[in-house]
């Protein structure tokens, strides 16, 4: 049991304590936001995308079960948001032309990265240009280090689906980052 | 177990995540195939990659940004939004409402002669309110407005030119009868009926002053065009007038009768009024195409003058718009066909 879903905690967030939802912000605040910078591929839409999961979080307290860890349940409204707004851009992307997708592909966090090397750039740019379905499963799994059974429960899935999903996207970036390897 | 099986099976295998008889079996597939080894190899590797991805951290200010936006407005602002809010919205609206009932009733007074009437508190003779409604609208009697305005001194003459002018205004203008084509009839100049102190009070109107009104105004509407020379003329007009209102006054002819003709088609229908003037014994006097109507002015024999009329319905539905009680032998009569 994290800290964050220690059950008083949990009492403090559900009777609406400003501090303890500040808590529960500064607790995942990073992790949040690193799901999704790295499906979004935009720091500033990902900043936008984490503080709407947590103003969702907050009307949701109230009815937050506990049966589920609240990073969990975190990761479930984060993953939602971005796959939603994936569709939607997908869907305006596609009418602009692949040029649009892959300058997303490459877009603000890749070119940071590359500062930090050009193996994480590398990687970025391969988990950009994954699937939005595969891409979710590899950074919940290798990147945010949740079990088979967490995805399947934040992201609503079969765990076959989880198992096959994660292969694919493993297998896609093996093929990618090739050159990287030893 | 086949490669293909086993290689599903590595990314769990490696996450130690296949349930321990699955582990077995891709275990002893993976000791006697090198090539299903190698590809287990280069997963790991590559899971180590992603593992070396530095943490993202959420940017400087991200808890203030989520806090601030999740903090409930204060009790007094929400009191105050609930209270003040409504009237940002509620004043526009209400005084939006109050200008289009506003407009809406200057329209309905401009639209409604009934009320035009009332406002003048003197009841109009012979008042017809198709003839206002109706456009292009037939001339209507003037002079016995201005007779009764000016007996009863209520009114000044500049209110009663506005009023004239007005009058104008709602209207299409009407052909202004051709002043050397005036009949027989005789007629006080028109100029001296509206500003006469003596003119004769409603009820006691002359009955030549009415359809005088009605030429009068006719004549007045159409003022933008350059008056017949001959107006001028047949009147020795001893000045300038001064403006072309006065003249249309100075310049008024008498007629005996204004009927309005709505026709189809003009050309026939001028066709054949000239064959009905030329049948009942009359003469055309004047004829004028405009725009919109044609001004046909004619002299008919009183004797018959009502056959006269009961025809022109073959050439459209008609309208006496003005028309003296007292008809004389010779009936000068002045027809728009529109």
């Amino acid at each position: 049991v994290e800290a964050g879903d220690a059950p008083r905690f949990l009492d403090r967030l559900r009777a609406g304590e400003t501090t303890a939802f500040e808590e529960l912000v500064i607790t995942y605040q990073h992790r949040v936001f690193g799901v999704a910078v790295r499906m979004l591929g935009n720091a500033a839409e990902a900043q936008e995308v984490a503080q709407e999961a947590f103003l969702r979080a907050h009307r949701g307290l109230a009815e937050f079960r506990g049966d589920a860890k609240l990073s969990t349940w975190l990761y479930a409204i984060t993953s939602r948001l971005c796959l939603n707004r994936l569709a939607t851009a997908e869907r305006r992307l596609h009418r602009q032309g692949e040029e649009t997708l892959l300058r997303l592909a490459g877009g603000e966090w890749p070119d940071a990265a590359v500062e930090r090397g050009e193996v994480e750039a590398a990687l970025h740019r391969a988990i950009a240009e994954l699937p939005e379905d595969r891409r979710i499963v590899v950074v919940l799994r290798d990147l945010e280090g949740l079990s088979y059974e967490e995805i399947a429960e934040v992201l609503d899935l079969e765990l076959g689906t989880v198992r096959s999903r994660l292969h694919r996207a493993r297998a896609d970036l093996k093929d990618k980052l090739e050159r990287f390897l030893p | 177990m086949s490669c293909h099986d086993a290689r599903e099976s590595l990314s769990a295998f490696l996450d130690e995540a296949l349930a321990p008889d699955e582990r077995q079996r891709v275990a002893q597939h993976l000791e006697g195939c090198p090539e299903c080894r190698r590809e287990l190899t280069r997963l790991e590797q590559t899971v180590a990659l992603l593992h070396r991805v530095e943490p993202v951290r959420a940017p400087v200010g991200f808890v203030d940004a989520v806090t601030a936006a999740a903090r409930p407005r204060p009790w007094y602002r929400r009191v105050a939004a609930a209270v003040f809010l409504p009237f940002s919205v509620k004043l526009p609206a209400e005084a939006t409402a109050v200008v289009m009932v506003a407009l809406l009733a200057v329209y309905v007074f401009e639209r409604t002669p009934a009320l035009q009437e009332s406002a003048r508190t003197q009841p109009e003779v012979r008042e017809d309110p198709r003839e206002k409604t109706a456009r292009p609208a037939p001339p209507t009697v003037l002079t016995d407005r201005f007779a009764r305005d000016s007996s009863s001194g209520e009114r000044s003459p500049e209110s009663k030119a506005r009023s004239l002018e007005k009058e104008q205004d709602r209207r299409e203008a009407p052909a202004a009868p051709r002043l050397d084509a005036a009949p027989p009839v005789a007629a006080p100049p028109a100029a001296t009926a509206p500003a006469a102190p003596a003119a004769p009070a409603p009820g006691a109107t002359p009955p030549a002053s009415k359809v005088e009104g009605a030429l009068e105004k006719s004549q007045a509407e159409n003022r933008q065009a350059p008056a017949p020379p001959s107006a001028e003329g047949s009147r020795g007009a001893p000045a300038a007038p001064a403006s072309p209102r006065l003249a249309a006054k100075r310049a008024a002819p008498s007629a005996d009768a204004v009927t309005g003709i709505a026709v189809r088609d003009r050309d026939a229908a001028e066709r054949d009024l000239a064959e009905l003037i030329a049948r009942v014994g009359g003469r055309e006097t004047g004829r004028r195409r405009e725009e919109d109507a044609t001004i046909v002015e004619a002299v008919v024999p009183q004797s018959r003058y009502a056959e006269f009329t009961q025809s022109l319905t073959r050439i459209g539905a008609w309208r006496v718009e003005a028309e003296r009680p007292d008809l004389p032998a010779q009936v000068h009569v002045i027809l728009r066909l529109q």
